[in-house]
């Protein structure tokens, strides 16, 4: 029974998709425009995969993504530059300090009962508030890059002459950011989330504890955003206030909408798709008219936005309990002493 | 000598306001009447200022006299995209409505790299030119006659909304969309009405910042967030409130520029945002 859990048509499927990303960067490693394409791809996922907690299972649409990426990027990108710290090093304090960010903003946000649309525009003037200060603060920011020394392989530095093994860390990164959302769904605040997006008025009057779930929920997501933009300001090679990006946070959210909110793999598989389609469409479109990739790749959001509006995952959800259905009715013919009355 | 420039920059401020006031009366008519959360308004804002580069080029016209054509334009824009878009998103939680609306926010600045290039443009100085003192203090004739207009467009829309039948109608179906449909208000027009008019009179403002400014595909979303942080300050339901509070952003922001650093602009506005929030969620003049 254990043994055929183990190998149940889900894991199998994991393990091939698992297999086919281990691949590509090999297939595709004499092209390093394409791996950093596909790089590009996989930060989105883990974004998009973090923001899940906070924006897909709590219900609360964060738009601040690059606030915290923009933190773990300036912790990490100042520590090398300054002291010579290890981006390995930076990575975590940068998640940590992003988390200090996210006690920071949500304590007053969820004391106030700052909710829904509210919620996402103070998130978003979030970033436009770290991108300007930042801006203005020389000693660390200011209006010009800084650029990371350069380095041909450097495990040390994070600094490599391909963009390959940045996609195997943020692989494992997306690894552990779905592990995380698959735990977090089946504890007790996975479930005081899941209760708080419903109907967060009802949830605390049946005692779910709404401001500690979702500052719980924003500490775990800040993290994770922070620890990537460790990374980023590594395969960026420069430290720029740019990254405190709105644009980029707002894409999270969206991505994380279109792919499926609340399901683990959802927002993985919105930002797989359409970042790849964004990408593709580029290169397609982009030597030609200016911005005519944007209007077909606007065109498919708005497009998934109102047709399915529960998002990617939820219709390949739907497609696969309708085949279950289907595989089950067959058995029952098979077996008319199970259906009684016929 | 400071008292001076703080009068100054508090008249740009207010002049600036003025016009702030009536981006954010078109986002109150959508938000404050359908609930729709709209994040694509201030790339309508964006994409009026390149219809009133247009036309303004097209036929020679001042940037003043535009809106006889770009606020039917955009009136017929904003229907189109009510019956295409919005309408399908009632239904849905106003996460949806964000998704949808980034989506058309990204349609609508594509548009305008397609066909106007990603470079600034701006147009010639408008007819009305020069400025003159009151005591110390110069006024801009250009931004004193757009403040005077925006004034003029808040008040002949907030005599629309009391005075006239669709405009009873739009108020009547913000504050209780059953009972009104049941005395025989068409909310679907009357939603699209007030979608139209909300983005219309984006038309009118482009117009008028055109005078002063020049347009660029990625601007609407500064002005988005702007007229949300209006509206918050403001409260939905009182247009005296929200004109007193463009002109208070407006000021904050011309104060900053005078006084700290022009950099400094956003993050003042956006930290009075973040602290009205926390203070008065229902905004400082709301009714509702």
């Amino acid at each position: 029974m254990k043994l055929k859990n183990l190998f149940s048509a889900r894991n199998i499927l994991i393990l091939v998709l698992l297999a086919i990303a281990t691949v590509i960067p090999i297939v595709i490693r004499d092209d390093n425009y394409a791996t950093l394409l596909a790089t590009n791809v996989l930060l989105y996922a883990v974004l998009a995969t973090a923001w899940n907690i906070i924006g897909g299972m709590g219900g609360q649409l964060d738009l601040s993504a690059g606030a915290y990426l923009g933190i773990g990027a300036f912790t990490s990108g100042t520590l090398v530059l300054r002291w010579n710290v290890t981006p390995w090093a930076g990575m975590i304090l940068g998640g940590i300090l992003a988390m200090g960010l996210a006690l920071v903003v949500g304590i007053p946000l969820f004391r106030f009962k700052i909710r829904e649309v509210w919620f996402a525009l103070s998130s978003a003037a979030l970033v436009e508030v770290l991108r300007v200060a930042f801006t203005m603060w020389e000693e660390v920011g200011g209006p010009t890059e800084r650029l990371l020394p350069y380095y041909e392989w450097s495990f040390y530095h994070l600094r490599f002459n391909t963009y390959m093994p940045f996609y195997y860390i943020l692989l494992v990164m997306l690894l552990i950011a779905l592990l995380v959302n698959y735990w977090v769904r089946r504890t007790k605040l996975g479930y005081s989330l899941l209760a708080l997006s419903e109907d967060e008025d009802a949830a605390e009057v049946l005692g779910v504890d709404a401001r500690g779930s979702k500052i719980k929920a924003l500490l775990i997501y800040a993290f994770m955003a922070g620890v990537v933009g460790g990374v980023d300001v590594c395969i960026k090679g420069n430290l720029s206030p740019k990254t405190f990006n709105g644009v980029q946070s707002t894409e999270v959210a969206i991505l994380g909408i279109v792919g499926g909110m609340g399901i683990t793999f959802g927002p993985m598989l919105g930002a797989i798709l359409l970042v790849s389609a964004r990408e593709l469409l580029r290169a397609r479109l982009g030597g030609g008219l200016e911005g005519l990739y944007m209007g077909v790749y606007a065109t498919v959001l708005i497009l998934v936005a109102l047709f399915s509006p529960r998002g990617i995952a939820a219709l390949l959800q739907d497609a696969y309990a309708k085949i279950q259905a289907r595989f089950q009715r067959k058995n029952n013919y098979e077996r008319p002493a199970d259906t009684p009355g016929i | 000598m400071i008292f001076q420039t703080a009068l100054q920059s508090l008249l740009d401020g207010a002049m600036l306001g003025a016009i702030y006031a009536l981006i954010t009366l078109g986002l109150a008519l959508v938000f404050g009447v359908m609930n729709v959360v709209n994040f694509a308004h201030g790339d309508f804002v964006m994409v009026s200022m390149y219809a009133t580069f247009w036309v303004a080029t097209l036929l020679a016209w001042d940037a003043l006299a535009t809106p006889l054509i770009t606020f039917p334009l955009l009136f017929l824009i904003g229907i189109i995209i009510y019956y295409t878009i919005i309408r399908r998103t009632l239904r849905h939680s106003y996460v949806i409505q964000i998704a949808a609306t980034v989506g058309l926010q990204y349609f609508l600045r594509a548009s305008a790299q397609v066909l106007f290039q990603a470079q600034p443009k701006a147009l010639q100085s408008s007819v009305v030119q020069g400025s003159f003192l009151v005591g110390n203090i110069t006024v801009l004739n250009s931004r004193l006659l757009a403040a005077v207009i925006s004034l003029v467009v808040i008040v002949l829309v907030s005599i629309f909304l009391s005075k006239t039948w669709p405009g009873r109608a739009i108020r009547a179906a913000s504050d209780d969309l059953d009972v009104s449909s049941l005395m025989g208000v068409n909310y679907q027009r009357t939603y699209a009405l007030s979608f139209g008019l909300g983005t219309a009179l984006t038309a009118i403002a482009g117009g008028l910042l055109m005078t002063f400014q020049q347009v660029s595909p990625v601007m609407g979303v500064s002005f988005g967030l702007l007229s949300y942080v209006v509206l918050a300050f403001a409260g939905l339901g009182s247009t005296i409130g929200l004109l007193l509070s463009g002109v208070i952003i407006g000021s904050a922001e011309t104060l900053t520029m005078a006084f700290w650093d022009p950099r400094a602009r956003l993050l003042v506005i956006y930290l009075i945002f973040i602290v009205v929030l926390w203070v008065r969620p229902r905004g400082i003049f709301g009714r509702k």
